[in-house]
């Protein structure tokens, strides 16, 4: 890391932690929905931006975590903490078994993903009996953890920004270790990856479960926000804009996701103060970063700065 | 065993209609490697506009041009502006196509409203004709069977007895073989993206007949036609009959038994493909 680099991520840091201090609890909620989602477009970015799959059914991890969270708690009075590992324990089983999609590969992959998650979608809104249906499962109480209980949206904001900043953490060392490095050598040339003595299949599977286990922690924390849960959380939309937001930052970058998701979040809080036609500005902006900003914000900065360094030098 | 032969009708109607949208899908994709995830978005479309035209008529063969024809326009449009300009990234067109089924769902949405609307069918359609053994059937469902057929008979000749669908077959062996052979793949596509936009307008307004349009069901269905190309095989017609007859059938029989759970049956195919066939029934091994 160079310098300026430090810098800005120490006055970045500063700035979460000051969050809910200069701003009020609308803003401390906005954030930390944008740190929730960014968390979500991180955890589809693993498998897009490192192995080159695109997932389209990370809402299902998202959302069978949060569905287990919320009914165990709700209906059979498990202790918060339990709930909230089973979740994560729920998505990840599920994640081992969507698995499977890693054996195929570019168009096969993008459309048994989204088989796969409109089928969670379909159990979630049509299994009324078990999900509560279209209303889904309401009344879940606030995080807590050995009797504290993180009940005011600046405490659990604080929930949130912790093992968020735990799991980049994380994400940082794990795509810099040698098994990073495959992910991304496969992305680049199967063959020549296989040819090298690799096991594409077993890198991807493992990336994929990985990435399942992420996508199930963003769900969990969602619940203990959001305070109920129902099908929408497991619906396309979830899944696409989570990719959305990690292409709108940048692709396979440690930050961009999160940037992604804020502006996503933010762009659709303004649009829908003055607009009903919310989706369709969404579909505008999915057609505008694609075709004309395809490495998101961190890839354009890329570009303006290597271009400016270029100059200089 | 009524309800079994029953159930077994519905579900080869649903068959026809899946058969009617995967068809299109499959055959763009197999010429152009183009995956448009708008698709559902014109069945969508063509169904409500079809709508339209049989309250006002009364007519469902003008509802089915129309609701046809609204699909040829807005696809074409969204080929020349969108889809072309994606080259062949496959993440770049599925991520442009949600974009432009989110603007055309919501669009819908606002100019139809949220309600499931019933398309009325004209009166000697909707009356019911009785099997031998006492099986009761509507006769729209026998005209939507029929209509699949009589589409899946005429695309199967163009595919296999004409230039065109020789030029197709060879496109998903080998695309650029083709273009260098002299073949003008870019009218073609334009003839087929048309061809495929039709019909995913005309199994809109059929659909709308007996399953009603609402928001929504843009994704539905193309979830469904998706199923049904991915156990068929991307790119094969072959594919897309038995795959939607495959789907319709496993929908039908899951609503039945188990209507809370029918989603289920879904992945059923799927798993088991995943595991032993990853490319479909008749997958092209050349297809990535």
């Amino acid at each position: 890391m160079t310098n300026l680099k430090k810098v800005l991520a120490l006055a970045a840091l500063g700035l979460m932690l000051a969050w809910p201090f200069i701003t009020g609890d609308y803003l401390t909620g906005l954030m930390t929905q944008i740190l929730i989602f960014g968390l979500l477009a991180l955890s589809a970015d693993l498998l897009l931006g490192h192995a080159g799959l695109f997932s389209l059914c990370h809402a299902s991890f998202f959302s069978v975590a949060a569905y287990t969270a919320a009914i165990l708690q709700v209906r059979y009075q498990v202790p918060v903490e339990v709930s909230a590992i089973c979740g994560v324990l729920s998505g990840t089983l599920l994640g081992l078994i969507f698995g499977l999609s890693v054996r195929t590969r570019g168009v096969y992959f993008i459309l048994v993903t989204l088989a796969m998650g409109y089928v969670v979608w379909g159990i979630g809104y049509r299994w009324a009996s078990f999900t509560g249906g279209d209303s889904g499962v309401t009344g879940v109480a606030a995080f807590s953890l050995f009797g504290f209980s993180f009940s005011s949206p600046k405490s659990y904001y604080f929930v949130v920004l912790f093992v968020v900043s735990a799991l980049i953490a994380v994400y940082a060392h794990l795509t810099a270790s040698p098994f990073g490095l495959a992910l991304r050598g496969i992305k680049s040339s199967e063959p020549r990856m296989r040819s090298l003595g690799f096991n594409p299949a077993k890198h991807l599977y493992v990336a994929f479960v990985i990435s399942s286990v992420m996508a199930s922690i963003a769900g969990v924390l969602y619940v203990y926000f959001n305070k109920f849960v129902n099908p929408v959380s497991a619906s396309l939309h979830v899944s696409v804009d989570s990719v959305l937001m990690a292409i709108v930052g940048g692709s396979g970058s440690l930050f961009g996701s999160f940037i992604g998701s804020a502006i996503v979040l933010w762009l659709r809080n303004w649009v829908s103060t003055f607009i009903e036609l919310h989706l369709a500005v969404m579909g505008l902006v999915f057609i505008a970063v694609v075709l004309w900003a395809p490495g998101g914000l961190m890839g354009w900065v890329h570009k303006v700065t290597s271009k400016s360094s270029r100059e200089m030098s | 065993m009524d309800s079994f032969i029953l159930q077994t009708l519905n579900g080869i109607s649903y068959s026809a209609l899946l058969f009617l949208l995967a068809s299109g899908f499959t055959l763009t994709f197999g010429l152009m490697r183009i995956v448009n995830m708008a698709h559902g978005a014109y069945y969508l479309f063509g169904g409500y506009v079809g709508l339209m035209v049989a309250k006002s008529t009364g007519s469902l063969a003008l509802a089915m041009v129309s609701g046809g024809i609204a699909s040829v326009i807005v696809g074409q449009i969204v080929d020349r502006l969108f889809i072309r300009r994606t080259g062949e990234d496959h993440l770049a067109q599925v991520l442009v196509t949600v974009g432009v089924a989110y603007i055309i769902g919501d669009v819908s949405l606002k100019t139809w409203g949220g309600d499931a609307q019933k398309l009325p069918l004209p009166l000697d359609l909707r009356g019911i004709w009785e099997l031998p053994g006492g099986i009761i059937y509507p006769k729209f469902r026998v005209l939507l069977t029929l209509i699949g057929i009589l589409t899946g008979i005429g695309l199967w000749f163009i595919y296999k007895r004409t230039q065109i669908g020789a030029a197709i077959r060879a496109g998903v062996d080998d695309r650029e073989m083709v273009s260098a052979t002299g073949i003008h793949v870019d009218r073609l596509f334009i003839l087929i993206s048309a061809l495929a936009s039709f019909l995913a307008g005309v199994s809109g307004v059929l659909g709308g007949a007996f399953l009603t349009v609402y928001p929504g069901a843009e994704w539905e269905i193309l979830v469904f036609a998706l199923v049904v190309v991915i156990v068929g095989g991307l790119g094969s017609l072959e594919g897309a009959m038995i795959g939607a007859v495959i789907v319709g059938l496993l929908d039908a029989y899951g609503r039945w038994l188990a209507p809370e759970l029918s989603y289920f049956v879904l992945f059923g195919p799927m798993a088991i493909l995943l595991l032993y066939r990853p490319r479909g029934l008749f997958g092209s091994v050349h297809i990535a």
